[in-house]
């Protein structure tokens, strides 16, 4: 029997089916810039790779029976303080973007480590309250940060005049990357402790599961995804300013992932995609494009609650397969 | 003495859940803890694995003072439990129920875990193995794919206690064990229970039902969170006037 | 002296908005575990809803505020039955289904009212003055028409029949069903009543301060402190929180210009959870 049988999802008719079908899409994503040339395009994808990254680690913390409100600010953390380094300090965007991964992670991990004894709702409130002390910081910060009017000046990843393609493969990268490393945290031991700490706490505790130092864990781990996300963003739009990671910001984050699916590693994927791409085709609407957004959310609840990666099971329970139950799975 | 409690007390707000306990057991022993509903087993149990702490008293576990411990300490320690409303993973199938279980033996390091290494793989291989063998052992190798939530009360029992198991506990601590279960489940869960102490487990066993007096070399009689009185089944079983009185007549011969 | 007298009324208006406010998502929060994360759109909603009836109308204020409240109070009905009691316990689907109604309520102020500012016009006019200190008789009014309703939902929630049975649902939702307390009738009154305050809220608000599409989610952040202060189950803690949020709101900004004073609220609403959960009143939950 294959020995990692356990930390390995279920996965369809071979081993390989589903990492054949991602690096598929990858390579589409990958190729894209040749065909669609139009730099608003690119930058649509840019934004929505950075988006995933972070939506992709929201998830992540979630799996651990902890629901986090402040997502948004964490990829502020990680933006205001890669772009201070930068303009400040002088150092490279590509030394600060590890970097303010690494400073959203120990911010994280510090509040984390109170707040892993909340309960539930507790922890999200907290985390809310947490989120929205940092936007208040930021505004705070007088010329540091450029309170209320921002940041601007920041050093760019690739020289100034540089196209978007270059910034295009960059986010791809990141992306892949990131998720890679978050998927390998989720399907070994270690998420498997995650989400046995999340389905009840007094069962994995009482074999031998550390309770606080994994929840802390599965916060760092996220929380440096969306540093890492939110430098990144600094180091591309060049002006930053403190409404962009405001709770609005985590919230949409939020909805990312439960449109997507919450249950599923690449429910978060589809979310962003979906939500920052269909409302983009639909731009032309103007001021109607958010009824989109809110249509998109409403299906989800009505017609889909498991998200949207449960849409094929669904046809096909509904028009092929009678009296099947839906089983929950933690699968892909 | 494996296990030692000498005057633990626990008040919530003014009311006092455990009052001035003391209680010893032996290695290799099984000993049975009765009482009334409410009567403060549950919280006992609790108050041992760490996941309450006592007001006062302590608590002596295989030389360590386990007393403020929390529970995945206790656990590290050696003690293993299973819960009286039997909270499983319930979105997990059975085989990884009790595979996630295994935390703690053999442990392989976080990095380990995450980059895959050898050490890991081997240590998963091991697991994957005694899993199958506990599973085998308690008699739901069957249904080892199904969901932990939609197993039958009687399986979901064993899969608590085959959990319970993974720790390798030196002291097993079961709550109500056979509670819910049909006579043939708990025949083979008392022959279960036989079996594991014959392996060098020392049991502490909470019932309502008498028939797991015939299990125990001692038993300790617990109401309103203090020791009523302790001796050998026997003894207990005639000390009959106080345990009616507590009972109000009603128990299962 | 005039700083002293603008600052203690704020507080008492403040305090006032933010219980009215609260207390609306209090309702629901407690007797359905619904957190309802549009109930700031719908205190917005009531104010330009209140706006149009003046001026596009022609109503008086007194019965703009009248019809907006019970317009919205409708609404909460609607709401209550399509919208969350479906979904009562999935956290999920509530979640989204409130942030899709307010992305719905806001957008639809915003193409039909433009992020201009607007207000509305003042309920009362006039300033009162006594000897050194001067008041307008809006903010006057603003806080007894919100003192008010105050007694009023006191008494509601301790004197009356449906108050005690919303306290019973509050408490144990099956308990109370089983007594024969009609759980969906009742919870219907709470969203009645809930929204309909917030409406209200929202028509004093915007003549006190003034109108825009977004000025809901600020609300709503102070409606959920509020209830988390308080605690889950309790209605007199959200009194004493509002309170205690009014006077920092107020007396804070005073001292510490600028964003800071509001980094400093949310720290001790911070510290106050991290110390006690459950808030001042509330009993401890396992959710």
């Amino acid at each position: 029997m294959n020995n990692n049988q356990l930390s390995k999802p279920a996965t369809g008719n071979s081993k390989w089916t589903k990492p054949a079908i991602a690096a598929g899409v990858v390579v589409i994503i990958a190729i894209l810039p040749l065909l669609l040339t139009s730099p608003y395009t690119l930058h649509i994808f840019i934004l929505t790779f950075i988006y995933t990254i972070a939506a992709v680690s929201l998830r992540t913390i979630i799996t651990s029976g902890q629901f986090p409100l402040a997502h948004g600010a964490f990829m502020g953390v990680g933006a205001y303080g890669a772009a201070m380094i930068a303009k400040w300090l002088g150092w490279s965007p590509w030394l600060t973007i590890p970097l303010g991964g690494l400073i959203a992670m120990g911010i994280g991990m510090l509040i984390g480590y109170p707040f892993a004894r909340l309960r539930a709702l507790y922890y999200a409130m907290g985390s809310l309250f947490f989120g929205m002390a940092i936007i208040y910081v930021i505004w705070a910060g007088g010329s540091w940060t450029g309170g209320y009017s921002g940041l601007t000046g920041i050093p760019p990843l690739f020289p100034i005049g540089t196209s978007k393609v270059p910034y295009y493969y960059f986010f791809l990268g990141l992306a892949v990357v990131s998720f890679l490393a978050l998927y390998r945290f989720e399907f070994s031991r270690i998420g498997i402790n995650l989400k046995a700490i999340a389905q009840s706490h007094l069962v994995a505790s009482s074999v031998g599961i550390n309770e606080a130092l994994y929840r802390v864990l599965a916060v760092g781990v996220g929380c440096f995804f969306a540093g890492l996300a939110g430098a990144g963003y600094a180091h591309y739009t060049l002006v930053l300013s403190g409404a962009t990671f405001s709770f609005m910001a985590t919230l949409w984050l939020v909805m990312y992932v439960l449109i997507g699916g919450v249950n599923s590693f690449i429910g978060p994927i589809i979310g962003t995609f979906i939500l920052v791409l269909i409302p983009e085709f639909a731009r032309d609407l103007k001021i109607y494009v958010p009824f989109i957004s809110a249509g998109i959310l409403l299906i989800v609840v009505y017609i889909m609650p498991q998200g949207l990666v449960s849409l094929p099971q669904l046809i096909r329970s509904k028009f092929f397969e009678r009296g099947k139950s839906e089983k929950v799975t933690n699968a892909p | 003495m494996l296990l030692e409690i000498s005057g633990l007390t626990k008040y919530f707000g003014g009311l006092a859940a455990v009052s001035q306990f003391d209680m010893h057991v032996n290695e290799g022993e099984i000993a049975g803890l009765i009482g009334p509903n409410g009567a403060g087993k549950t919280t006992l149990f609790n108050l041992v694995t760490g996941v309450l702490r006592p007001t006062r008293g302590k608590v002596m576990f295989d030389g360590n003072d386990i007393t403020n411990k929390k529970p995945h300490q206790v656990a590290k320690l050696g003690i293993g439990r299973t819960f009286q409303l039997n909270p499983l993973f319930a979105n997990f199938t059975v085989l990884q129920n009790v595979s996630a279980s295994f935390h703690l033996h053999p442990r392989s390091s976080l990095l380990d875990i995450y980059f895959n290494t050898a050490t890991y793989r081997n240590n998963e291989a091991y697991i994957l193995e005694q899993s199958l063998e506990i599973l085998k052992l308690v008699g739901l190798d069957g249904v080892k794919e199904e969901l932990a939530k939609n197993l039958p009360h009687g399986y979901q029992k064993m899969l608590g206690i085959a959990r319970a198991l993974a720790v390798k506990p030196k002291l097993l601590l079961l709550d109500e064990p056979i509670a819910g279960m049909n006579p043939d489940e708990i025949d083979f869960t008392m022959t279960g229970i036989r079996k594991t102490r014959q392996q060098g487990t020392t049991i502490v066993v909470v019932e309502h039902n008498m028939r797991i007096m015939d299990l125990c070399d001692r038993v300790v009689v617990i109401n309103f969170g203090k020791k009523i009185t302790e001796g050998l089944p026997k003894e207990v079983r005639e000390n009959q006037e106080v345990i009616q009185a507590y009972f109000g007549g009603e128990h299962v011969a | 002296m005039e700083l002293a007298i603008a600052t203690s009324t704020n507080f008492l208006i403040l305090s006032s908005m933010y219980i009215l406010v609260a207390l609306g998502f209090a309702f629901l929060f407690n007797m359905l575990r619904i957190l309802n994360l549009a109930h700031g759109a719908i205190y917005m909603v009531g104010g330009y809803i209140g706006l149009f009836i003046i001026s596009t109308l022609g109503l008086n204020q007194w019965i703009a505020l009248l019809l907006a409240t019970l317009i919205i109070a409708a609404f909460g009905v609607f709401l209550e039955k399509f919208c969350f009691r479906p979904f009562v316990g999935d956290f999920n689907r509530v979640v989204m289904v409130c942030v899709a109604i307010a992305v719905i309520l806001q957008t639809a102020v915003n193409i039909i009212a433009g992020t201009k500012a607007l207000a509305l016009p003042p309920f009362v006019e006039g300033v009162f003055k006594a000897g050194l200190v001067s008041v307008s008789y809006e903010r006057i009014a603003t806080f007894a028409i919100g003192a008010a309703l105050l007694g009023v939902i006191i008494w509601f929630v301790n004197r009356t029949k449906w108050g005690q049975q919303m306290q019973a649902i509050a408490q144990d939702k099956d308990g109370a069903a089983l007594q024969g307390i009609n759980v969906h009738r009742i919870s219907a009154l709470a969203s009645f009543i809930g929204c309909g305050l917030a409406a209200l809220a929202g028509c004093l608000m915007g003549a006190y301060l003034r109108l825009g599409p977004y000025m809901g989610d600020l609300m709503l952040i102070k409606a959920l402190i509020l209830v988390i202060l308080a605690g889950i189950g309790s209605i007199s803690g959200i009194f004493v929180a509002g309170l205690v949020l009014g006077a920092l709101d107020a007396a804070l900004p005073v001292l510490i210009p600028g964003a800071a004073s509001d980094a400093v609220t949310v720290s001790i609403v911070i510290i106050l959870l991290l110390i006690r959960p459950q808030g001042f009143f509330g009993y401890e939950m396992e959710i």
